[in-house]
C-alpha cells in the first residue's frame, strides 16, 4: 500500500511535465493555427502557398520524427535549445498545422451570406473575420479539436524519447526497476483522467455554444 | 423618374455590361432613382434582376458602364470602355449610404437580435453601444419584434428573422435600400409581415429598389415598375399604366403569368 501511494507520488511528478507540455502547446498552438489559417486562405499567393507547404510537411511526416529533428538537428546548427524548449517547438509547429487545417476548413464552412451582409453593413474583411466568421467557425470546429486535444494528451508521450521525465517514462523507470506493471495501469489511469476531463470540458463548450442553435 | 433635378438623384446607372465567364447577364442597363423612389423590379428567374441590385453595391462588379450614387461615382466608364472603379476608402464612403436586405435574411447566428443591430453602428461607426442601443430598441419597436431583442435569430420564425434583417440595415441610417426578394424564402403566410414593414418604411419616403414577386406589393407601394428579362430593360412605368396597359409582348405575357 505504501508503495503504491509512493509510485503515485511519483508519476504525479512526471505528469506534471506532461501537463506542462500539454498546456504550453495548446495555448501555443491554436493562435498560430489559426493565423497558418488566415494566412492559407487570403488572396496573398505566396503566404497562401507558404502556409500550405507548412500544413504539407507538419502532416506529411511523423511528429516522432519531427521532435527528433528539432532535438539534434537544430544544435548541429548552433541552436541549442533546453529539452523542453525543443519539446515545445516541435508539438507546436506539428498542433498548429493540424489545428490550421480544421480552422480553415471550418471557416470555409460559413456561407457567402455571412460576408455579404457584414460587407453591405460597411464592414472591412479584418472586421468581418474578427466579429462574425470566426466566433462562428469556433464553435463549429469544437469537436474537432477536441479530437486533436486529446490526441495532444497522448502525444505527449512520445517526449518519452528525448530522456524527460514524462509520466510515461516515470512509469517505465519503475517497472524496470521493481519488476511490477502496477505503474503501466496507473499512468493508464492517469492519461484517461485527463482526457476525461478534457471530453467533459468540450461538452461544455458545446453545449455553452449550442444556445444560439435551432 | 422624369424630371429629375440632379440634386435628387439618389442612384444612376449607365450603360452596365456585366458577364459572368462567357454569359452575358446584363446587356447594357440604364436606370435612374431619384429620392423617395420605390422602384420595383420584375422579371423571370435568371433575367439578372439579383445581378444588377448586387452591381449596385458592388457586391458584383461590372465590366463596363458607370454609377453613381448620391451624386458620388462608384465606378466610371473609361474612354475604352472599361470600368474603372474608385479606390477601396472612398467606396467604403461612397456606399455607406446604401442598405441590403436579402432574400436569406442573413443574420448573424451567434449574435442577439439587439447585438445584431448595434454590430454595425459600433464596429463600422465607432459609436458606443450605450448611444446605440435606444435607437436600435426603437428600429425594433417599429418592425414589431422589441420583445425578442435577446433572442438568437435561430429562434425566430423566418418573418421574424427578415424584419430583424431590415431593421439591421435600418440601424445604419441609409438612404437607399436594396431588397433582393425579400419574401421568396417566406412560408406564404409570413410574406405578410414583412411586406407590412417594407410599405411602412414606403410611406416614410424611404428610397428603395425591390427586386421581388409580389405583384400586390409592386402595384399598390411602388413608384415605379421595371420588368427585366434576358439582362435588359424591356419596360418601365408607373404601377397604374405599367399593370393596366403593359406594352411589350414579353411583359404582356409574365403578366398573364403571375396573376
Ligand atoms: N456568381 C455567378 N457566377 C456565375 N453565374 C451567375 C452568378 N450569379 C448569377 N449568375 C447567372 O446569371 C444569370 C442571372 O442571375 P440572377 O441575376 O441571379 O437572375 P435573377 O435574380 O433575375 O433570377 C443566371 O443565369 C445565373 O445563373
Ligand atoms: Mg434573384
Amino acid at each position: 500500500m505504501d508503495n503504491l501511494l509512493h509510485t503515485i507520488m511519483l508519476m504525479l511528478e512526471g505528469t506534471q511535465i506532461t501537463l506542462e507540455i500539454f498546456c504550453i502547446t495548446l495555448v501555443l498552438s491554436l493562435p498560430i493555427g489559426l493565423l497558418a489559417a488566415l494566412g492559407r486562405i487570403s488572396d496573398v499567393k505566396p503566404l497562401s502557398l507558404l502556409m500550405e507547404f507548412y500544413v504539407w510537411v507538419m502532416r506529411g511526416t511523423p511528429l516522432m520524427l519531427q521532435l527528433l529533428f528539432v532535438y539534434f538537428a537544430l544544435p548541429m546548427v548552433g541552436i541549442m535549445l533546453s529539452d523542453l524548449a525543443a519539446a515545445l517547438l516541435a508539438f507546436t509547429l506539428n498542433y498548429a498545422a493540424y489545428f490550421a487545417e480544421i480552422f480553415r476548413a471550418g471557416i470555409q464552412s460559413i456561407g457567402r451570406g455571412q460576408y455579404e451582409a457584414a460587407k453591405t453593413l460597411g464592414m472591412t474583411y479584418p472586421q468581418t473575420m474578427r466579429r462574425i466568421i470566426i466566433p462562428q467557425m469556433l464553435r463549429h470546429v469544437l469537436p474537432p479539436i477536441s479530437n486533436e486535444t486529446i490526441n495532444l494528451v497522448k502525444d505527449t508521450s512520445l517526449i518519452y524519447i528525448l530522456a524527460m521525465n514524462d509520466l510515461l517514462r516515470v512509469a517505465r523507470t519503475i517497472v524496470q526497476r521493481e519488476f511490477d506493471m502496477t505503474p503501466f495501469v496507473v499512468a493508464g489511469v492517469f492519461y484517461l483522467i485527463m482526457t476525461f476531463v478534457l471530453t467533459w470540458a468540450f461538452k461544455r463548450l458545446e453545449a455553452h455554444y449550442a444556445k444560439y442553435d435551432q | 423618374m422624369q424630371n429629375m433635378t440632379n440634386d435628387n438623384i439618389m442612384l444612376k446607372m449607365q450603360n452596365i455590361h456585366k458577364s459572368f465567364g462567357s454569359l452575358e447577364v446584363l446587356k447594357g442597363i440604364d436606370l435612374s432613382v431619384a429620392k423617395g423612389d420605390v422602384l420595383a423590379i420584375i422579371g423571370p428567374s435568371g433575367s439578372g434582376k439579383s445581378t444588377m441590385l448586387r452591381c449596385i453595391n458592388r457586391l458584383e462588379e461590372i465590366d463596363s458602364g458607370s454609377i453613381e450614387i448620391k451624386g458620388r461615382m462608384l465606378v466610371r466608364e473609361t474612354a475604352d470602355g472599361e470600368a474603372e472603379y474608385v479606390d477601396e476608402a472612398e467606396s467604403r464612403d461612397v456606399l455607406s449610404c446604401t442598405g441590403m436586405v436579402f432574400q436569406q435574411f442573413n443574420l448573424f447566428p451567434h449574435m442577439t437580435v439587439l447585438q445584431n443591430l448595434l454590430e454595425a453602428p459600433v464596429q463600422v461607426k465607432k459609436r458606443s453601444a450605450a448611444e446605440v442601443r435606444p435607437e436600435a430598441e426603437e428600429l425594433l419597436r417599429k418592425v414589431g419584434l422589441f420583445d425578442k431583442r435577446d433572442c438568437y435569430p435561430g429562434r425566430l420564425s423566418g418573418g421574424q428573422q427578415q424584419r430583424v434583417a431590415i431593421a439591421r440595415a435600418l440601424a445604419m441610417n441609409p438612404d437607399i435600400m436594396l431588397f433582393d426578394e425579400p419574401t421568396s424564402a417566406l412560408d406564404p403566410e409570413l410574406t405578410g409581415e414583412v411586406l407590412k414593414t417594407m410599405r411602412e418604411l414606403a410611406a416614410e419616403h424611404m428610397t428603395m429598389v425591390v427586386v421581388t414577386h409580389e405583384m400586390a406589393f409592386a402595384r399598390e407601394a411602388a413608384s415605379h415598375v421595371m420588368f427585366m428579362a434576358d439582362g435588359v430593360i424591356v419596360e418601365q412605368g408607373s404601377p397604374g399604366e405599367f399593370f393596366a396597359s403593359p406594352k411589350q409582348e414579353r411583359t404582356i405575357a409574365f403578366l398573364q403569368n403571375m396573376l
